[in-house]
């Protein structure tokens, strides 16, 4: 992960993505290397944003509109021209109601931005959404029959094939449905890109309180309620339960990384919890 | 306050189709399903309709190994819940009736498109135009359209007197809302006409000059088929819009009930508060804000119970317990402004294991309280 210029950072929605992608570019970053850290239309953001968030990290707020138009214009050259094309109505209508356009231009502006930065770590949108990024830049590539665009396609999908430039890294929960989706997702890169095999990350791994033995020997089909009685009970059985679920993954070979929980606290922000991963991710070796 | 905050029951009574909105991963799936059980409970034909690609429903039912498929027609899973509750020795089984529809998606759009032609060489042509196969793939107000679909079909049938729609997972709670004005937008009619005349009748030069650069830059096959396929909208669009207004008319109904199911987090008042908003804003009627995987039902069982596994008073129990309470004073902030005008229906336990039977999912049902007296027998 350390040598590729491109990390796209991808899961189901609430797995965490957003933070742990900050906390990658964090950590990059603090091995003093340019690194930007891309967000798509985050409506908390002004579009288009692009701050320094750190010495030698970049946070953008990537906006579509904003995208199109440096896209048109850079394709277009002449400026009299692109403006007539921008400002042209019917083009306005394609531009947004066309499927696929948002996210083709998305990823182009990270394609193309990526040369200025020794890392781009892209949190990409919620699996369905996030899978379609990719789809839809393959999409265009077979509706574009030739021209410009469709060449622009082509690369992009090589350059995020190509595993010496783009790694793909899939964030779970260690709960079942988060992991059987990210079991689907890695299916669906393997397809587009199988060169470029995806890494698997676990975050919000709850403390160990049961071992792994333990868990074998009390599965939770076998337990005769689905609730606990105590507080002390529940963090057993949760601990548990996610020895169990990750069996979804071990028993299909995967190997993967555990993100330890961070206990919510009042005073907490994202960027809080961005830096105790990127701490924990420095303590442990892991990047 | 704005109103009383209703229980699930009290929904039930008052309407005959409940619409459920969530974002991905808090439970709505399984938490839809169990309140048409709950209605099954209560004497209703209950049916629930889940779009459902990552198959959780199916998981929810423990019907994995059973051989039994849910699909686009209904699948009757009353006998299931009959032995389920006398395995739970609660009861001797439902009034009334319990069925899961899980649409093919791809059958309901082809037969929509099929409806709005009118014409097997129309039809044709539109679905084998290759936009047309990336826009019913890809776009994403489609699921949510045919979710709708579906739900119409079924309640002209007047087979089910309690239909619990299960809308597409999405990234956002208003994205069922948001979908029908976006597939409007697409049939904008002063867009398509520039698209479906003739170029020498094109009198803007500016427009002449737009679409040659469009087709410098996208290659003449593509502008091809986007010319053959904004004339395939353009003579299905008046039939479309009347569908989709039907579609809306339904859903403004006194009928129908909008959930917003929920887990607890700092997001969950600011996000009901704008659901609603946008409920009225489209003529809807908000039910209210189903708060799943609660943890408040641990509040004060600190003690470790006798014969706990798990090893108290390690490291790793000690921290396990230090995060849970972080956990629960984080929901209790969380909710705290909750009976200011965000009526919450229901509160339920998060569970130690994952719903995979039908009894765990009476379980779930039977958490939306006791069930009232079946009259004095």
């Amino acid at each position: 992960m350390t040598s590729k210029n491109l990390l796209f950072v991808s899961g189901k929605g609430g797995v965490g993505k957003t933070v742990v992608s900050q906390a990658i570019a964090l950590r990059l970053s603090r091995k003093g290397l340019r690194t930007l850290w891309v967000a798509f239309e985050d409506p908390l953001r002004p579009a288009g944003e692009l701050r320094q968030a750190g010495p030698s990290l970049w946070h953008l707020n990537c906006d579509s509109t904003l995208a199109f138009e440096e896209y048109a214009a850079l394709k277009i050259g002449m400026p009299a021209l692109a403006r007539v094309f921008l400002q042209n109505k019917l083009m306005r209508y394609l531009a947004k109601a066309a499927p696929g356009i948002h996210e083709l231009v998305l990823l182009g502006k990270v394609w193309h931005d990526r040369t200025r930065y020794d890392h781009v770590v892209v949190d990409m949108p919620s699996t369905g959404y996030g899978l379609a990024m990719f789809q839809s830049v393959r999409n265009f590539r077979d509706l574009f029959k030739g021209g410009p665009l469709f060449r622009d396609a082509e690369e992009m999908l090589a350059t995020f094939h190509d595993p010496k430039l783009t790694s793909h890294l899939i964030v779970s929960l260690p709960e079942e449905m988060p992991l059987r989706e990210s079991l689907e997702l890695e299916e669906f890169l393997r397809d587009v890109f199988p060169e470029n095999r995806a890494e698997f990350w676990v975050n919000r791994r709850f403390p160990h309180v049961a071992t792994r033995e333990q868990a074998r020997k009390d599965p939770p089909d076998l337990w005769p309620t689905p609730f606990a009685r105590t507080a002390s009970e529940y963090c057993y059985k949760r601990s548990v339960l996610e020895h169990q679920n990750l069996d979804l993954w071990r028993d299909r070979g995967i190997e993967f990384r555990e993100i330890a929980m961070i206990a919510p606290d009042p005073e907490q922000t994202q960027a809080s919890v961005a830096t105790g991963i990127a701490d924990q991710l420095q303590r442990e070796g892991i990047l | 306050m704005s109103e009383a905050a209703r229980s699930i029951d009290d929904i039930l009574a008052r309407r005959r189709i409940i619409v459920t909105c969530g974002t991905g991963g808090v439970g709505k799936t399984t938490l839809s399903a169990a309140i048409a059980l709950r209605g099954a409970l209560l004497g209703r034909k209950a049916a629930v309709i889940t779009i459902d690609p990552a198959k959780r429903l199916v998981s929810s039912l423990g019907l994995h190994d059973t051989g039994t498929r849910l699909g686009d027609e209904p699948t009757d899973l009353t006998r299931l819940l009959h032995d389920a509750m006398n395995e739970t020795m609660e009861g001797s089984g439902p009034s009334g009736t319990f069925a899961a529809i899980v649409p093919d998606t791809r059958k309901t759009f082809e037969a929509l498109i099929a409806e709005l032609s009118d014409d097997p060489a129309l039809t044709a042509r539109i679905t084998s135009n290759p936009i047309f196969q990336v826009f019913a793939k890809e776009f994403s107000g489609s699921n949510e359209y045919m979710a709708l679909e579906r739900l119409h079909l079924l309640e002209r049938l007047g087979r089910y007197d309690l239909i619990v729609l299960d809308t597409p997972p999405s990234r956002n709670t208003l994205a069922f809302l948001q979908a029908p004005k976006l597939l409007v937008q697409f049939f904008e009619e002063r867009f398509i006409r520039w698209l479906v005349l003739p170029a020498n009748k094109l009198a803007s030069a500016a427009m002449r000059k737009a679409l040659g650069i469009l087709e410098r830059l996208t290659g003449a096959g593509f502008m091809s088929s986007l010319f053959d396929f904004a004339s395939g909208l353009f003579e299905v669009r008046a039939r479309f819009t009347a569908n989709l207004n039907r579609l809306l008319e339904l859903l403004r109904s006194p009928d129908v009930g909008f959930v917003m199911v929920t887990v607890p987090s700092p997001d969950t008042l600011p996000e009901a508060r704008h659901f609603i908003e946008s409920v009225r804003e489209h003529g809807f009627h908000f039910d209210g804000v189903a708060v799943n995987r609660s943890l408040s039902y641990l509040d004060g069982k600190d003690s470790p119970g006798a014969g706990d596994a798990g090893s108290p008073g390690s490291a790793e129990h000690k921290e396990a317990l230090r995060i849970l309470r972080a956990l629960q004073a984080r929901e209790r902030s969380a909710l705290a402004g909750a009976a200011d005008g965000i009526p919450i229906c229901a509160r339920l336990p998060e569970f130690a294991r994952d719903v995979h039977s039908m009894e765990d999912l009476f379980h779930v049902a039977m958490a939306f309280g006791p069930l009232p007296d079946r009259g004095a027998r």
